[in-house]
């Protein structure tokens, strides 16, 4: 009976009301047509340059790769990751990779951010060091590796000579196995701690000033400023950056490409090179989408595993 | 889930919608003739490209293009030039698409297989061509091994633009030092190594090796393995039997990639990461007393005074060391194809003919440093003194390649085989494994990869 009266209310007293609602309606599909208008853009961009080609990856590495047509042809199921897996040479690049991975990455963290702690302090020409930082990080990785090729090298580079004075070599940079991934590491590492100190540098420098202050009037020591205080405040930083780098040196490639062709033998043949070559010298498409999705798969697994660990290590400090 | 048939309805399309195109040419005969061009009108010239190797392409446009020219002013050529490791790749995707950009396709070796497989090239002694081809085209003047590499299956898909073949580049004053007597193509593998003890040595005398007796291929990569080959085919080996299945892993081939890990004994520091361009530059330098690479650097090596150290007079070349069978060389042939889509089939002919052709070699010569094919133009005067001698040894090569078969495998699976030689070669090499394991695993490889 009331909600009658309300509604006859509605009809005659509400009239504008009527007006109000379509209003709104109208005002709600142009607020929704001009978020979409907004995001359908983006969505299309997306499918088109991320989804397309991923999905394309798993069609073709789950079918027979036809040369004549250039794409895929028949569907085989999981024959090419059973032909894989069964490739030891797939499984040497993930243990190349993987040693490469354990070595570069705590290296290249513990050194940006120690670096960063070290250029911390007031100084003249603070500006300019950290200009010049971003240097290596501007060079193209095949210009790098090509640059150090010639500096290690044995026979004409500059490294050996230099390490002659302190009575070190001379070293086989390109032809000792373990040498070869030294040197790989090493050229990762100048080129990519800058950015671990860019990062580093700007954490440090949104710290709380009156933690340090506390700590310097309660007698602790640099060392102990740097344990007690600094890295615990850090810590979220420090394992966020480790994930960004971790995102990057995953990919590892060209540097390899242009420095070490993968040797000597098979020494750092990165999981990507060894895809690359699979794909693009041996025209073996199917097979090298099927490493690249296990690839992705691990990365993406690893790097869930390494998301949680960084939001714990965020909660625990 | 076949797809199969997918393919055959896109190809019926294909054929309809070509079926169509050809009534509305038949149609209209000017535009037709517009379409085909012919050689071209100063008004209306034709342009061919040409996909090719980075490393020569630009070369080739600058020096032998406005040679083309004096002979056909109104066909332009344009080289696209792109990195060997992705050359193959982008040639079978441009090939593979309905509208090929490419009209001329130059090649290695051994990719005619894959690129015939597809049907990318067209047939040049068929009647098409043949129909294009001047009388004076003499196709047995050829040496046969130059040839074969633009042939499969029966059928010549390419002709050979820039011969190349493995030689011995050999430093004479550095022998003259190390008061050897000039190595001959005689010389045996027992012979060299005996020499490269004593090529190895301190010439400064501040205590330390600063010349050493070999330089070439040891690097990780697809042509290293050319040098155990050579060393295989001349003990006698061969890389496949008769039925096309993996004939290396024996004695003969184990001993052969012992006498390739053996040279690294006598190489400079860090040759285990040298390849082309690294042995290259200490021969150049005059570090090496010999250097194992294509014949193609001799101009660079021993005649250009912009990029080497060396004079004519210095460099020798000659074939690699016998084995127990013969001599040694590998055959690295640079063949150019007609696209099978090309719509300028005329002007595409009369460049390769014209490249092919005795002055078009001599031209490619004495400009490029490109060596011939042809039987006439390396027994005829050279276009330059230097090149006497190296036509020479180039001719022996070609006999010594035919004789030994001394070339990669035939097949449209040839770069999947290769890189697996590249992979267990360089652990061989690297002493990663034994030569034997090498040569078992990529035996086992190449015959799965060959099916």
């Amino acid at each position: 009976m009331r909600a009658r009266e309300e509604g006859k209310g509605m009809t005659i007293d509400n009239a504008p009301v009527t007006g109000d609602a379509s209003t709104r309606r109208l005002g709600r599909i142009g607020d929704l047509f001009v978020r979409w208008s907004f995001l359908v853009p983006s969505i299309v961009l997306l499918v088109a340059l991320l989804a397309y080609p991923i999905f394309y990856t798993i069609d073709i590495s789950f079918s027979h790769f036809d040369i004549a047509s250039f794409g895929a042809d028949e569907w085989v199921g999981f024959e090419n990751y059973r032909e894989v897996m069964g490739d030891y040479r797939f499984w040497d690049s993930l243990k190349v990779t993987l040693i490469y991975l354990v070595v570069a990455l705590p290296l290249q963290v513990v050194l940006g951010f120690g670096i960063a702690f070290l250029i911390n302090a007031e100084w003249r020409g603070r500006g300019m060091i950290r200009a010049l930082f971003i240097i290596p990080m501007v060079v193209a990785p095949v210009v790098a590796g090509g640059m150090w090729r010639m500096i290690l090298d044995p026979l004409w580079g500059v490294m050996n000579y230099w390490l002659g004075f302190l009575g070190i070599g001379p070293l086989d940079w390109f032809g000792d196995p373990n040498l070869a991934m030294a040197a790989v590491i090493i050229i990762d590492t100048w080129r990519w701690t800058p950015f671990i100190v860019l990062i580093a540098t700007a954490a440090l420098l949104a710290l709380p000033k009156d933690v340090f202050e506390a700590a310097r009037i309660d007698g602790a020591n640099w060392w102990s400023t740097l344990w007690s205080v600094a890295i615990p405040l850090l810590m979220p930083v420090i394992a966020a950056t480790f994930v960004i780098r971790w995102l990057g040196a995953v990919k590892m490639f060209d540097i390899v490409l242009a420095a070490t062709y993968g040797g000597p033998g098979k020494a750092t043949n990165v999981v990507n090179l060894f895809i690359y070559e699979e794909a693009f010298r041996s025209l073996r498409f199917a097979e090298s989408a099927a490493m690249a999705v296990i690839v992705l798969i691990l990365t993406m697994v690893l790097t869930g595993l390494f998301l949680r660990g960084s939001r714990k290590l965020e909660d625990m400090f | 889930m076949k797809r199969k048939n997918i393919g055959k309805m896109t190809r019926r399309r294909d054929l309809l919608a070509g079926m169509a195109g050809s009534l509305v040419m038949a149609a209209m005969p000017l535009v037709s003739a517009q379409a085909q061009e012919g050689l071209g009108t100063s008004d209306n010239p034709t342009e061919i490209r040409i996909i090719a190797n980075e490393a020569f392409a630009n070369t080739w446009q600058t020096l032998l293009v406005p040679e083309f020219n004096k002979a056909f002013p109104n066909v332009r050529v344009v080289f696209d030039g792109v990195p060997y490791t992705e050359l193959l790749a982008k040639m079978m995707l441009d090939s593979t698409s309905p509208d090929p950009e490419y009209d001329v396709l130059l090649v290695d070796d051994p990719w005619v297989p894959q690129l015939a497989e597809i049907g990318a090239l067209m047939d040049l002694k068929g009647d098409k061509v043949a129909a294009l081809t001047e009388e004076g085209y003499d196709w047995d003047d050829f040496n046969a091994a130059p040839l074969a590499a633009g042939e499969w299956n029966g059928v010549q898909y390419a002709v050979p633009v820039r011969s190349n073949m493995l030689l011995r580049f050999y430093n004479r004053t550095l022998y003259k030092e190390a008061g050897l007597p000039e190595p001959t193509p005689a010389q045996t593998w027992n012979e060299f190594f005996a020499d490269a003890g004593k090529l190895v040595r301190d010439s400064s005398g501040d205590g330390k090796d600063d010349r050493w007796a070999i330089d070439t291929y040891f690097v990780r990569e697809s042509l290293t393995p050319t040098i155990w080959q050579s060393i295989l085919n001349a003990n006698g080996g061969s890389l496949l039997d008769d039925a096309g299945a993996p004939a290396f892993a024996n004695d003969t081939g184990v001993a052969s990639l012992e006498i390739h890990k053996r040279l690294l004994d006598y190489a400079p520091p860090g040759a285990l990461g040298h390849g082309f361009s690294e042995s290259l530059q200490a021969f150049r330098q005059g570090l090496v007393a010999n250097m194992f690479n294509w014949g193609s650097v001799y101009k660079s090596t021993a005649v250009d005074p912009k990029s080497t150290t060396l004079t004519v007079d210095e460099v020798g070349i000659q074939v690699l060391p016998v084995g127990s069978a013969q001599a040694g060389t590998h055959r690295g042939i640079w063949i150019a194809g007609i696209s099978s889509k090309t719509k300028k089939l005329e002007a595409s002919w009369a460049f390769l003919q014209w490249l092919t052709s005795k002055q078009g070699e001599s031209v490619n010569a004495s400009l490029v440093g490109s060596f011939p094919a042809r039987k006439s133009t390396l027994n005829g005067e050279p276009a330059e003194p230097w090149l006497g001698p190296v036509y020479e040894t180039l001719q022996q090569a070609y006999e010594v390649a035919a004789k030994g078969k001394m070339w990669r495998i035939r097949s449209p699976k040839s770069d999947a085989a290769q890189q697996i030689l590249a992979d267990e070669v360089a652990r061989g090499l690297a002493g990663q494994v034994s030569a034997k394991e090498a040569l078992d695993t990529a035996a086992t490889k190449i015959e799965k990869a060959l099916k």
